[in-house]
């Protein structure tokens, strides 16, 4: 008897969200403010990291830095100054979660104030097909794209519950939301990127944490140079070309600012999404061969191998 | 799944950190029609030791043809209130030890083009759940590793190398005790011995995603179409959350370190 009115309940529930959320898309909700928000953004000597400090400092936030790489850092943290806005850069190795500690209470004692807007942006790839993958670049890449989340979570949520305010901010990929071969560590890692996100997120709703929101962003292939030579089946491409960094970070902040759980970028990745989840594996496999998606990190793998013989391999 | 195993006729090779509870199985598993069965002490989540024994496996035993990753562990904290090791210990034991065995046996597989990857997962790999933050990281990770790793073998034309992936709901093993279901027609506590039987079955019939029960489809489906709100609705109607105060296998993994 409960089980029916529950049921009743639930799906009345279900579909009220569908029509409210599709309205939502029809008319778009309003941008929350930021300003005087307090971000903190790993990884952001790199491309994606660089200009989402931009972004953010545009829309009035404040932005707090965080690179393994201090030149890079500070390149955009000039950047950010330029613009008129505030940067403060650290060097920390996002992989050593007594480095991720020890820089959170610097950033608390050096601004005075708790972190806002968490955005885990930082993201490495082996570049090299498992069997041939040494083992330390594999655990780098589980450490920097996965572990690196858990410790920042650590050390920036409890202010955030606290206070009810906040919103923590994945950069996965849609690669944590289908495969593709020859990048098994990379493909792990963002499929556990994901998995804590969502497990996380459900735990804020359960405990009813109004104020602490969460956006998982998985962008398909950005045109950074990580994936350089990465390419599908030149008809399908023209459909879904790489994505345009500032394209890609402007979707992103879109969907931040409007308190929006999920994005996909582009759109159309939305599919292969969908597909895995519906389609037996023998039907998803057919589709990516015809797409070319099966041999895509071929030349990808290439010119990372080429690289390395060079000598110019960056281990960071 | 050893015994199932052993009924068909196979040598088994046997793998755990628990050297009591091993010699069990391996007599269990010789009762049941085994060949022959060895079994190896090691940590899975030390690569070194991995190599290191899977080396011993090849050299008195041979080749491996299916391998089963099977050792799981969770912390039974919630993700704020648990230690960091044993977060570290988690992803070792459920993602990163996937890595270093699929490297020390597929090679062999690759050049015989002949193999089956089984990968235990859980739904909790599929579905993010309330309370197990750290798990469901660590099981997303196993289940995108096994499928990446079945695309390529697909890709370099090894269609002889044969990958499956489980997914079950909570099982009664012990590793859950305490939690409770809140709809268990829909949603039952698996019974161990149901879950290997369909293991087997799946290995044999080549399928490639195994989710037990057979609800867990529709919910995984439905997770991936519905938007975020209804998906949390959904989740919480369905009682797809881990309370902080179920007994996990945590003491018995104290026990044994």
């Amino acid at each position: 008897m409960i089980f029916l009115m529950d049921l009743q309940m639930m799906l009345l529930d279900v579909i009220y969200f569908i029509l409210r959320n599709s309205v939502r898309i029809v008319m778009r909700p309003r941008t929350k403010p930021i300003d005087g928000e307090l971000v903190l953004i790993t990884g952001a000597g790199g491309g994606l990291g660089r200009l989402f400090a931009q972004e953010f400092t545009k829309h009035g936030a404040e932005v707090v830095l965080w690179d393994v790489n201090g030149s890079s850092n500070e390149q955009t943290a000039k950047l950010v100054r330029e613009m008129g806005g505030k940067a403060h850069t650290y060097t920390v190795d996002v992989t050593s979660r007594e480095d991720v500690y020890r820089n959170a209470d610097l950033v608390r004692k050096d601004l005075g104030r708790d972190v806002t807007i968490l955005v885990n942006n930082a993201g490495v790839v082996a570049g090299k097909r498992m069997l041939d993958c040494p083992d330390e670049l594999m655990e780098r890449t589980m450490k920097v794209n996965c572990h690196a989340l858990f410790w920042t979570v650590k050390a920036f949520l409890p202010q955030m519950k606290a206070q009810s305010h906040g919103h923590i901010v994945t950069i996965a990929s849609v690669l944590g939301l289908f495969s593709t071969a020859c990048v098994e560590d990379y493909c792990a890692s963002k499929f556990a990127a994901v998995g804590f996100h969502e497990s996380l997120a459900h735990e804020l709703l359960a405990e009813e944490v109004e104020g602490v929101r969460t956006t998982l962003v998985c962008p398909y292939i950005v045109d950074t140079g990580m994936f350089e030579g990465c390419k599908i089946r030149e008809e399908v491409e023209l459909l879904l070309p790489p994505l345009e960094p500032q394209y890609c970070v402007e979707q992103a902040m879109n969907a931040i600012l409007i308190d929006q759980p999920l994005v996909c970028i582009p759109r159309l990745t939305y599919l292969p999404v969908l597909f895995r989840a519906l389609l037996p594996w023998e039907s998803n496999v057919v589709a990516y061969r015809f797409m070319g998606s099966d041999k895509c990190m071929y030349p990808f793998i290439d010119t990372m191998s080429k690289q390395s013989s060079n000598g110019s391999i960056k281990v960071a | 799944m050893a015994q199932e195993f052993a009924a068909l006729g196979t040598v088994l090779v046997l793998w755990d950190i628990n050297q009591e509870g091993m010699k069990e199985t391996a007599q269990l598993a010789k009762q049941s029609g085994a060949s022959r069965v060895h079994y190896y002490l090691c940590d899975c989540s030390d690569k070194n030791e991995v190599y290191r024994v899977a080396d011993q496996v090849k050299r008195e035993v041979g080749d491996v043809s299916i391998l089963v990753n099977n050792a799981g562990i969770v912390t039974g904290k919630k993700f704020m209130d648990a230690p960091d090791s044993l977060i570290e210990k988690t992803m070792e034991v459920n993602t990163m030890a996937h890595f270093w065995t699929y490297k020390a046996f597929l090679p062999a597989m690759i050049a015989n083009n002949h193999g089956h990857l089984v990968s235990i997962a859980s739904s909790a790999g599929l579905i993010g759940v309330n309370g197990l933050a750290d798990y469901c990281a660590s099981k997303f990770g196993a289940v995108g590793f096994a499928e990446s790793v079945g695309l390529e073998l697909l890709a370099t034309g090894k269609d002889g190398i044969k990958t499956t992936i489980v997914c079950p709901y909570f099982i009664n093993t012990g590793m859950f005790d305490g939690c409770q279901t809140k709809w268990p027609t829909l949603l039952p506590i698996l019974n161990p011995d149901y879950v290997a039987k369909k293991i087997i079955h799946g290995v044999l019939t080549d399928q490639v995603y195994l989710l037990l029960p057979k609800s867990i489809y529709l919910i995984a489906a439905l997770k991936n179409v519905l938007q975020w709100k209804v998906t949390s609705l959904l989740g919480s109607y369905l009682g797809l959350s881990v309370e902080a105060d179920c007994h996990t296998n945590l003491s018995l993994h104290r026990k044994l370190h």
